[in-house]
């Protein structure tokens, strides 16, 4: 997973982080209660249409959207074989428009934004005493951050079975993995707490 | 910059790391050598405070690394060895942002803070780069902005130049030996630290030696040997 925002200046560049996520996840719900397939046909077409408005061209779209296109795929490969047409139908519109929006949200707003929106929803939580709300979005920054390192560390710890000859099974894969991952999660913490990112205000 | 260390000792499950040390630094320039396990990186930290004395105390321009954590930490700077994981979010601009968001600076002042920061280490095109798509070097300078933008007086650098290729050896080296702030640098590399003001040599969780580089270098090299 890397980070997918595009710089650009378009319609949805503008809008607020709040405007989008809320805007998305009300969209998100009405795609749920809809069982038209013509409804949400239209819907998925929008979806495109919002996405193709970004001009980030075929290949990248295609490179973007490959892995959640496959995944609904294979969704909806399912639903035909257990449900028929009409649910399969269902399933590949409503995921697909579902999909196209979340992607044009997420090229459009920064992490550091997106991070600040959810710092602020995170607000009245931090009123009632629960949780820091600057926790919440550091840590979801935290995850975006650092996924592509853990997959990169996951391919070197494949090489090195296979640089040595050896069978490369689950066990020995994740063991090292998560070992080194706490590892890192300790320097990362040591980080932020020298930054001074987490500091009394 | 007035470091002191009072009888300071680390200690780390019942081993002591750092033994009581008594010493105090104002020097601009300081390196800190030793053979792997000596010590080097905790005192280093005991220094920000990422490591709390067992017994004893450290303050940093008056501030006990005990009691005022936070403020001792907007004094020192730390760049840690592996700087890949220092950079905390995933685009630099937005990582080197993040240190300041607890001054409260407006968005444009945290914007020209760190364009300002970037343009000084000669990095400006790699704000918009991904962090784990930076080289050793460009991390390097990155881990160097991202902690030089919030202005602390004192930066503690761990390894420098560990694992990096001889172009960005020379590109690090060039760029600590231009920075204005007070440096205290830990190294295996005793080039960079020959011309420093002051060398401190730990061994085996003492501070062995302590002078001018040439005469420091000269006993770790005879220990070494």
């Amino acid at each position: 997973m890397k980070t997918l925002y595009v710089e650009g200046d378009t319609f949805l560049h503008r809008l607020s982080p709040r405007t989008k996520l809320v805007g998305l996840a009300a969209l998100s719900l009405f795609l749920f209660l809809i069982h038209s397939p013509t409804v949400l046909s239209v819907s998925a077409t929008l979806g495109g249409i919002v996405y193709a408005s970004l001009r980030l061209g075929w290949h990248q779209s295609w490179l973007r959207l490959r892995p959640i296109l496959l995944t609904i795929a294979i969704v909806a490969l399912f639903t035909l074989v257990l449900n028929g047409w009409h649910d399969a139908l269902i399933v590949i519109t409503r995921l697909t428009a579902l999909a196209l929006f979340a992607a044009a949200v997420t090229a459009t707003t920064s992490t550091g934004d997106f991070i600040d929106e959810i710092t602020r929803l995170a607000m009245p939580l931090e009123r009632l005493g629960l949780v820091r709300a600057a926790d919440i979005g550091l840590s979801i920054g935290l995850v975006i951050r650092f996924v592509p390192e853990i997959l990169g560390r996951y391919q070197a710890i494949r090489d090195a079975h296979r640089a040595r000859g050896l069978k490369v099974r689950p066990l020995t894969l994740t063991v090292p993995l998560i070992i080194l991952t706490l590892k890192n999660a300790d320097e990362i913490a040591a980080a932020i707490d020298a930054r001074g990112v987490r500091a009394q205000k | 910059m007035d470091i002191r260390f009072e009888q300071a000792e680390a200690r780390f499950e019942g081993r002591t790391v750092v033994h009581p040390l008594t010493l105090s630094l104002s020097e601009r320039r300081i390196g800190v050598i030793g053979l792997n396990g000596s010590g080097k990186t905790t005192f280093a930290r005991m220094i920000n405070g990422l490591v709390l004395p067992a017994a004893g105390k450290v303050t940093v321009n008056g501030f006990d690394t005990g009691k005022d954590g936070d403020k001792v930490r907007g004094q020192a700077g730390f760049i840690f060895q592996n700087p890949q994981n220092q950079i905390i979010l995933p685009i630099l601009k937005e990582d080197i942002a993040l240190g300041l968001k607890s001054r409260k600076l407006s968005k444009a002042e945290t914007e020209a803070a760190v364009e300002a920061v970037l343009a000084r280490f000669g990095i400006a095109h790699l704000g918009e780069r991904r962090a784990h798509e930076l080289s050793g070097g460009e991390l390097q300078l990155a881990a160097l902005a991202s902690v030089l933008v919030t202005r602390p007086d004192i930066l503690i650098m761990d390894e420098p130049t560990n694992q990096l290729d001889l172009r960005n050896h020379s590109l690090v080296e060039r760029t600590i030996h231009s920075l204005d702030e007070n440096i205290i640098v830990i190294s295996h590399d005793l080039s960079l630290i020959a011309d420093f003001d002051r060398v401190l040599f730990f061994h085996e969780g003492r501070l062995a030696h302590d002078g001018p580089p040439a005469e420091v270098i000269a006993r770790y090299r005879e220990l070494a040997a």
